[in-house]
């Protein structure tokens, strides 16, 4: 049963997988926050879309294939998965899980001991610097919480919020960050005047709203918006416990304005890695995006491009589909010295790899340039509405 | 070459994690199979494993509490018995419930059993979860077990260094699914006999005719605790496998009742309720399904898009995780409405036929 | 800010348990009537509220594409049934088979249904989060007035005031239905001893259909008012509210409509009201803790007296 079942999904899957470059791509298809990983999908898909429009890989032009697979945001799932792409679609690399749990799950279970690189989207617990042991397998496109948090609590003090009530989603993502700023925001002299979690998508967090509501005008919401961002700001917003509010690109999104109405978002401000229009990486990015419908500003999208159209860049500058060299080639063509490369600008970068040059991608979402640790520092822009629409300005 | 040994190591980690779910189903058979405890809160014994194996084995940490640094086999002892020690208390409170009702508390004990390592969070680090769970056989190639006793005797640090490096990087892949294959196949032979034994033939007729059974002079109250405590902490051990397997674990996704919970009930009812065999064939069967079902969609999605050129497979391929959990659900369906008893019925220990012939497929005789 | 003993008690965590309560009332009534007639814990209850809400989305977006703006208590009405037809199918061909067997058989082939219904909902609109009504629900300026003159400022949004009425008029007509007509005197009958029914001449099959169509209509209600509240649909809420159902259904007493309306109530009442600052300033339980509620108190119940607040079955 099992070998037939074997040898049928090779047949299946071979009609691919020959001759191409594969990098395996886990997102969190199904699971707790399949809306916030669409757009994201989408921005792997345009990257690969990008690459083969304009010469595929390698001098014979190969096609880039990405092989998704459903990661659903659950370790169980994710290490699932990974096996899969590494070990039956013979991946060359991984981009993606969305996760951090996910993240780390994958990595320390399968992708590390079979040593394949990991390029993260958007994992951004500060528990994967330090996974490793020994190894240089493991990247990521998106800042660790570590820096948007202390970027957020500077933005709160800027605003002149000298208290302020927490309160954030009891999952990975959003308890990491609101740690990192309930930390920095007191180191730098601010009151929390309430810390609570609260249960994602619930109904109404009305009672959870009037609670932590005593205190302060001012909210620091730590929520994905699709599961329970919404409706929490909504019942503060009805409630009018809080006039001010500050978060973190969880609840970045157009389908606030959609939702709530840019008329009642006026007094919130989110913190992104940098979607700032004045950086010529931004720009670049933007055209892109708008022209193929994907929405450029959303939470982690920027961040997909980057990671898949960096993956590429490595696996060209490497010269093969082989996994050992990747993260090496990763690191060279991701920071300084060499030709600084726009999103989108893959056969200029393909031209001077081909003849020997080194590169420099400056990404949609910051410079990616790796750390040590594999981390990028990010850069991070304030998003506030103008206009019944997002507009992002860069946070020196 | 290369994409055989692929295949290979693909056949393994099915193995692997289809043994794990087997150890679940085996523990849920002792549960419903012989004793007819209809427990939904599987999901929250797994985790108390899961969550004390971590815990124990560990290197310190300060994200939660400890990190013990614990041998391995300890921290899957404790698991155990820690799975067991809250099935008592359960047990004792909750065991004169019946059926619907028992599954109700025990899927609201497990959700609470979850809630609590979520907000606990100085403990077990809340969401974010335990990460670097060291796993039976590879973590012999960590620096901390290979530099400390006993296997410091054997040889120096520098020497252990070196032959791990030695060994393709895959090593201990046939090892850890040996060793889980070996436990299952150990619980099999130990709840075969019990099953076989006076105490099982006594939980079939306690489940069969409660009245008759307690006419007989039989303590059913306490033989249903018995059954109750055995299966927690088989279920305990699997926790603590899947712990190690996965290496991270969180409360909210990793144990998602219906991932966990369903998944082990459906895997006992397909493989045959009672039936020991049946128990760890549904583990296997059902995994296989469930995890090479992707590939099979994804290769389909592909084989629709090249042969229709003019069709945009997206939408098909950005819904094709829902298509899974339908098609699980439909099989489901399938197997209970023509399989009633499961692939491999029960076959009564008492009844004189066992010994002569085995029940059909549709197995009558739940 | 406030004065956390003001009337803000009220409004901000009084009223907001009410609504919820109400929410949960209603599909309690649902599953309390499955579990009592048809003896079946019926967990795709919350997916057929979920399949409900979509439903009563879709509708107002066709009408609206013909230039027609249709509140969402009119738009329920062809959505429910639709969804009724959704009930008596998934009965004919994946319940009643099993009617005689195990009830494990049928209790798990509810769970396949779930599976099956959120998945079909998220593979037609789609994972991503639909909205319902944009916007904020600010409080009904003349009820506010109103009360504000009296001393007692009520702060209540017009959606929360249309659930509660609606939540009113049904929990009435069913009233009406089990207490005054042949047909729910009959699912009574069957709910209290389905034995006896039979040997009185009372078709059960009947019986059983009626069932399905009354928690059919009140599932479609739970889910509009619950989008109605959040006003967003996204495929994972019914699940979300299946457990507090089940722990509503059980505080009432199975089999017991008016259990489940009031079980219902207390469970919305319980979670909104955990986090109130009883004792000194911070929240009695931590809201992270709020879904712990209801099966704290479903659990609680069962151990001390799983017959319900009602006098419900207990097998």
């Amino acid at each position: 049963m099992k070998t037939t079942l074997l040898a049928t999904a090779a047949t299946l899957m071979a009609t691919t997988a020959m001759a191409d470059v594969n990098i395996g791509n886990p997102m969190a298809m199904t699971g707790p926050i399949p809306d916030l990983n669409a757009p994201i999908a989408a921005a792997v898909d345009l990257a690969a879309a990008n690459v083969n429009a304009q010469g595929g890989m390698f001098a014979d032009g190969e096609t880039l294939n990405i092989i998704r697979a459903d990661s659903a945001c659950d370790p169980t799932a994710a290490v699932d998965a990974v096996t899969k792409l590494i070990n039956v679609n013979s991946v060359s690399a991984i981009v993606g899980p969305v996760c951090s749990g996910a993240t780390i799950a994958q990595a320390e279970s399968v992708s590390i001991p079979a040593g394949v690189v990991t390029l993260s989207v958007s994992a951004s617990s500060p528990a994967i610097s330090t996974m490793e042991d020994g190894t240089d397998l493991v990247f990521r496109a998106a800042a660790s919480d570590a820096y948007q948090g202390v970027a957020l609590a500077e933005l709160a003090m800027a605003n002149g919020m000298d208290s302020i009530a927490v309160s954030y989603a009891n999952d990975d993502y959003n308890a990491a960050i609101a740690e990192v700023f309930v930390q920095a925001y007191e180191a730098m002299g601010g009151t929390v005047t309430a810390n609570e979690a609260h249960e994602p998508n619930k109904a109404s967090y009305r009672s959870e709203v009037a609670t932590i509501g005593a205190g302060s005008d001012n909210l620091a919401l730590f929520s994905y918006y699709g599961s329970g961002g919404i409706t929490l700001m909504r019942n503060a917003l009805e409630t009018a416990a809080f006039t001010n509010f500050i978060g973190a690109d969880g609840m970045l999104s157009d389908e606030l304005i959609e939702q709530l109405g840019a008329d009642n978002l006026m007094t919130s401000t989110f913190t992104t890695s940098a979607s700032d229009d004045s950086t010529p990486s931004f720009g670049a990015w933007k055209a892109i995006a708008d022209e193929a419908g994907v929405p450029a500003a959303d939470p982690f999208v920027a961040n997909g491009y980057d990671a898949t159209f960096m993956m590429a860049l490595a696996i060209e500058h490497a010269g093969s589909g082989d996994r050992e060299t990747i993260a090496e080639s990763l690191r060279a063509i991701a920071s300084a010295p060499g030709e600084v490369i726009l999103p989108g600008e893959w056969e200029k970068a393909k031209a001077i790899l081909a003849s020997g040059g080194d590169i420099n991608y400056e990404g949609a979402a910051g410079n990616q340039d790796f750390d040590e640790n594999g981390d990028v520092a990010g850069n991070f822009s304030k998003s506030v509405i103008v206009d019944g629409a997002w507009a992002a300005e860069l946070i020196q | 070459m290369e994409a055989y040994l692929g295949y290979f190591l693909y056949l393994l980690s099915l193995l692997t994690v289809g043994g794990i779910y087997a150890i679940f189903a085996l523990g849920l058979n002792v549960q419903w199979g012989f004793a007819g405890l209809f427990n939904a809160g599987i999901v929250g014994f797994a985790a108390v494993g899961a969550y004390a194996y971590a815990l124990l084995t560990t290197a310190e940490s300060p994200f939660h509490i400890g990190g013990f640094g614990l041998p391995l086999p300890i921290g899957m002892a404790v698991a155990m018995a820690l799975s067991a020690l809250i099935a008592g208390v359960i047990g004792l409170i909750c065991i004169r419930l019946r059926s619907d009702y028992l599954a109700i508390a025990t899927i609201g004990i497990g959700e609470i059993i979850k809630l609590i390592l979520k907000n606990e969070t100085d403990i077990t680090n809340g969401p974010r979860g335990i990460n670097k769970i060291p796993r039976a056989w590879e973590h012999f190639s960590e620096e901390r077990f290979y530099s400390s006793a006993p296997m410091s005797w054997i040889a120096t640090p520098e020497q252990w260094g070196a032959f791990f490096d030695s060994l393709p990087n895959w090593y201990w892949q046939p090892l850890f699914a040996g060793t889980i294959l070996l436990t299952v196949y150990i619980l099999y032979r130990m709840l075969e006999r019990a099953r076989l034994s006076p105490w099982g033939r006594m939980m079939t007729a306690i489940r069969e005719n409660e009245s008759a059974a307690r006419a007989a002079g039989k303590d059913v109250t306490r033989r249903r605790i018995e059954a109750f405590v055995i299966g927690a902490a088989i279920m305990g051990l699997g926790g603590a496998l899947f712990a190690q397997h996965l290496r991270l674990i969180e409360p909210t996704n990793t144990f998602d009742p219906s991932k966990v919970t369903f998944l082990v009930w459906v895997m006992l009812i397909a493989g045959g309720s009672g039936n020991n065999r049946g128990a760890i064939l549904g583990g296997f069967l059902i995994w296989t399904i469930w995890s090479a079902s992707e590939l099979f969609i994804s290769g389909g999605i592909a084989l629709i898009s090249s042969t229709f050129e003019t069709l945009d497979p997206s939408i098909l391929a950005t819904r094709a995780g829902f298509l899974r959990m339908m098609l699980i659900g439909i099989l489901m369906q399938v197997i209970l409405q023509r399989y009633p008893g499961g692939i491999l019925p029960e076959v009564r220990p008492a009844s004189p036929k066992a010994v002569k012939t085995t029940a059909g497929p549709t197995g009558d005789d739940t | 800010m406030w004065d956390a003993f003001g009337f803000e008690f009220v409004n901000f965590y009084f009223i907001p348990g009410l609504v919820l309560g109400c929410i949960y009332a209603l599909g309690a009534i649902g599953i309390t009537l499955t579990f009592g007639i048809l003896r079946f814990a019926n967990f795709a209850h919350g997916e057929i509220m979920m399949s409900g809400a979509y439903l009563t989305w879709t509708v107002m977006a066709i009408a609206g594409a013909a230039g027609l703006t249709l509140h969402p208590l009119v738009a329920m009405v062809p959505a429910a049934a639709l969804v009724i037809i959704l009930f008596l199918g998934t009965d004919r061909f994946f319940y009643k088979p099993f009617r005689k067997a195990d009830t494990i058989k049928v209790v798990m082939a509810s769970f396949g249904m779930m599976l099956i219904i959120r998945s079909a909902v998220q593979a037609i609109w789609g994972p991503n989060q639909i909205t319902f009504v944009p916007g904020i629900a600010r409080p009904n300026a003349t009820l506010q007035s109103i009360t504000g003159d009296m001393g007692m400022m009520i702060l209540m949004p017009n959606k929360h005031i249309w659930i509660f009425a609606g939540t009113l008029v049904l929990v009435v007509a069913l009233g009406y239905l089990l207490g005054r007509t042949r047909i729910g005197k009959a699912m009574r009958a069957v709910s209290d001893s389905p034995d006896l029914a039979h040997v009185t001449g009372i078709n059960v099959d009947m019986v059983i259909r009626a069932t399905w169509i009354v928690g059919g209509i009140c599932a479609t209600a739970a889910g509009v008012f619950l989008v109605m509240d959040t006003q967003m649909l996204e495929t994972t809420m019914g699940f979300r509210m299946l457990l507090p159902m089940f722990a509503a259904a059980i505080l009432g007493g199975i089999g017991k409509p008016y259990g489940a309306v009031f079980g219902g109530l207390v469970i919305g009442l319980a979670e909104e009201l955990s986090a109130y600052p009883w004792i000194g300033d911070a929240p009695l339980l931590s809201p992270g803790y709020k879904t712990g509620v209801a099966f704290a108190i479903m659990v609680i119940m069962l151990i001390v007296r799983p017959q319900g607040l009602f006098k419900g079955r207990s097998f």
